[in-house]
């Protein structure tokens, strides 16, 4: 990856739940994967989502209480981008 | 057409970390098939002067079918592992990461402004990090000639593996 292309530890781990989800773009994907490739810490933080996504990633709206719905409502609209 | 995989051990994908059917008593391994969709789906691949990119531990021969061709990579509708490339192993990656150095430590004598990089290149050879020693000395020769530079740097490192590995035909 050159240098006018460089991403981020920080930008990888952004862009990783679009990673998973397959929304980046052709360019970016390559980007991210070049990045990958070289770098163990995001290498471990992709395979932890993943690992997160099989774990919890089949529960529905239905299965959460109606506390941890408003505590995941109160955290998003608390995150705010860098 | 016959192309280059790159894999982790046991044959699990770096990025899908799909284990790949391997190949059995003398025979190819099953096919895998999936839609090349514009890099987010397919099978994917590389000739030998994208290799670099690429690098893990074992590195495969595998057959593609209807496959299209990207930056640094070639996307397939399906594929199987034929053979690994056993020559690609702990003595050719230290080989191939010195190699590198060796070529970082040349432009570090013409400009010293390179020497944080070049023992970060130093400091991942001798900890057998091929891909990383790879990339740091296409970086270092991007800083020191340009982004032509990193390119040329890329070339030399395909042409090394491709020379070492007996990688002749395949790109």
């Amino acid at each position: 990856m050159r240098l006018s292309e460089d991403l981020s530890c920080a930008e990888v781990v952004q862009l990783v739940t679009d990673y998973v989800e397959g929304a980046l773009s052709v360019d970016e994907r390559r980007r991210f994967e070049e990045h990958i490739v070289i770098c163990d810490g995001c290498g471990a933080h992709l395979d932890q989502m993943r690992t997160t996504i099989a774990v919890v990633g089949r529960v529905s709206e239905q299965q959460l209480s109606t506390e941890a719905v408003d505590e995941l409502i109160a955290a998003f609209r608390g995150w705010q981008r860098p | 057409m016959i192309a280059l995989k790159c894999l982790h051990a046991c044959g699990v994908a770096p990025f899908s970390r799909l284990a790949w059917p391997l190949p059995r008593g003398g025979e190819p391994g099953a096919w895998v098939e999936a839609d090349p969709d514009a890099c987010a789906s397919g099978i994917h691949a590389c000739h030998a002067d994208s290799l670099p990119y690429w690098l893990t531990e074992h590195l495969w021969m595998i057959e593609l079918d209807e496959v299209e061709a990207a930056e640094h990579k070639l996307v397939a509708r399906r594929g199987r592992l034929l053979d690994r490339v056993h020559a690609w192993d702990g003595s050719a990656m230290s080989d191939f990461a010195f190699d590198c150095v060796g070529r970082a430590e040349a432009l570090l004598a013409r400009d010293e402004s390179l020497a944080g990089y070049v023992q970060d290149a130093r400091t991942s050879a001798r900890a057998g990090h091929a891909p990383v020693t790879g990339f740091i000395t296409a970086r270092v020769a991007e800083l020191a000639d340009g982004v032509e530079a990193y390119d040329a740097e890329r070339a030399a490192q395909a042409r090394w593996l491709v020379v070492r590995l007996g990688l002749d035909g395949l790109g």
